[in-house]
């Protein structure tokens, strides 16, 4: 059930707000309605995405998932360039 | 300041002093600061969810505002952190801001808010920053003896965020430890450092508000692990407690050197909750007695039922000598603390101050049960887990059991009560 996407940011064991300020760097360089797929291993990541979606005015948070890999989480955003 | 803490305490971010404490708060420092009313103000980052949630609560209120850093970020419009936090607190924060006070930058674990104390200093603010944010302080514990000589110590060991509160008794070089919390560091330390084998681990109760470190702690050490048998059934799902325990009779004693603790079941908060009394000297109540206020009898979802047996157990201590020293299980306030920081009160003390012993000594049983159910704070969903997490039957990883902890325990009814309105200030 994946998700696509134009560019991957590979945010892993960076701690906040490393992955949020990295994504948001990206996306200015994306084409409008391309998406970043972000992979973060911060737990807080999660409600950081959402908050910062509402008030961000060129991005919008298409999907967020949780993977298991080798027993560790690892929590997926795709973020889309609206603007 | 400093002198106010006793040398023995625990936190888990104990490793070094910082280099200058001015910008980096570790937690023993923050509950220094919150213990002796120094006045500062927080510019808290975390989302507003968990703002709302929990937050730094100290012996007077603490100023805080709540702006998350992913909002610093968005609408200081620049691609750096601090170059954001920097525009933002200058367009639209100055405001709100105190120009005559610390700002103590927090996080949920002190990495962000590292960037907006530094923010805050190149906009001309005093700052600093909370190490290891939230995360660190909801964990931080601290241990204060409440006597301590060859004879006998009592070392009452407290989450101060959290409001929780448990105890070492030791005498002879034997220990018994009351109601652990879910981290065993302090226990072991504490033990450890004064060569104390920890004989018995009791819990007064089976908690909902936290995770229980007795199975554990008792596991760890080849100690006993001691519980009510009512409380080693969950109250909603009826299911036995997997966890292994020996039962508490009423009665029962358990011997500490040449003193005494005994076994009172005072159920009301719990069906098997007891208080432990030391000789004729100190009484650990559990979740029963607070300082300022008493228990909530509706943790078990049967609050009709229980809060007259509540009241019977209540009046059962008020009949104990009332030179006793309580020592609660929990505090509600920062500032329920005596001007050492140890929450202990005499019972004839608490007789004439605590909230729900006055309306008890006032009333009719029928008046004080009306009282009890008309004081009941919004039940909180995640207690019911955590007795299932107590009893064994849940098994969370580390991160979930943090979440569930989460914030200030509400064991106790609500305060501003007006007894003879029968409503709420």
């Amino acid at each position: 059930m994946s998700q696509a996407f134009d560019k991957l940011l590979d945010a892993r064991g960076l701690n906040c707000p490393m992955p949020l300020v990295n994504a948001r760097k990206e996306i200015g360089k994306l084409e409008l309605g391309q998406v970043l797929k972000v992979m973060a291993t911060d737990r807080g990541s999660i409600a950081d995405f959402q908050g910062w979606a509402k008030v961000a005015k060129n991005m919008q948070l298409v999907a967020q998932e949780t993977e298991s890999t080798e027993g560790a989480n690892v929590y997926v955003h795709y973020v889309k360039r609206t603007a | 300041m400093q002198g106010v803490l006793l040398s023995c305490e625990y936190g888990v971010t104990v490793a070094e002093r910082p280099k200058d404490k001015d910008e980096v708060w570790a937690a023993r420092d923050l509950l220094a600061r919150l213990e002796t009313r120094e006045k500062f103000f927080v510019l808290d980052v975390r989302n507003r969810e968990d703002f709302k949630k929990f937050r730094l609560e100290g012996r007077i209120p603490v100023p805080a505002v709540n702006v998350p850093y992913f909002e610093m970020l968005e609408l200081g419009g620049k691609d750096e952190m601090l170059d954001s936090v920097v525009a933002y607190v200058k367009r639209d924060l100055a405001e709100k801001l105190p120009s005559d006070l610390p700002i103590l930058a927090v996080c949920a674990k002190g990495d962000t808010s590292e960037f907006v104390a530094q923010a805050l200093r190149r906009s001309g603010y005093a700052s600093a920053n909370l190490k290891g944010g939230m995360k660190a302080w909801g964990e931080y514990y601290a241990s204060r003896a409440v006597v301590e000589g060859p004879d006998l110590s009592i070392y009452q060991v407290s989450r101060p965020a959290r409001g929780c509160l448990s105890y070492i008794v030791a005498s002879a070089g034997k220990a018994i430890v009351i109601d652990p919390l879910r981290h065993l560091h302090p226990y072991l330390d504490l033990a450890g450092g004064s060569g104390l084998t920890i004989e018995s681990v009791i819990d007064t109760h089976g908690h909902a508000d936290h995770i229980s470190g007795g199975p554990a702690l008792a596991a760890r050490t080849g100690a006993s692990y001691y519980l009510h048998p009512y409380d080693a059934i969950h109250p909603m799902d009826v299911l036995p407690a997997t966890i292994p325990y020996e039962f508490i009779r009423e009665g029962q004693t358990f011997p500490a050197g040449r003193h005494v603790l005994q076994a009172l079941h005072i159920p009301g908060h719990t069906l098997g909750m007891v208080a432990l009394r030391l000789d004729d000297n100190y009484l650990f109540t559990g979740d029963s007695i607070f300082i300022r206020s008493i228990a909530r009898p509706d943790l078990g979802g049967k609050a009709e039922t229980w809060a007259p047996l509540h009241a019977r157990s209540l009046w059962k201590l008020l009949g104990l000598p009332g030179g006793m020293t309580v020592l609660p299980g929990h505090f509600s306030s920062l500032d329920e603390a005596d001007e050492t920081g140890r929450f202990a009160a005499s019972l004839d003390d608490l007789k004439q101050r605590n909230d729900g012993l006055a309306v008890l000594q006032r009333e009719s049983l029928e008046g004080f049960v009306r009282y009890l159910l008309e004081s009941l704070p919004k039940f909180i969903p995640e207690y019911v887990e955590i007795k299932r997490v107590n009893a064994g039957l849940l098994k969370p990883e580390e991160d979930e059991a943090a979440t569930l902890e989460l914030g200030k325990n509400v064991c106790a009814l609500s305060q501003g009560y007006v007894a003879s309105g029968g409503g709420r200030q």
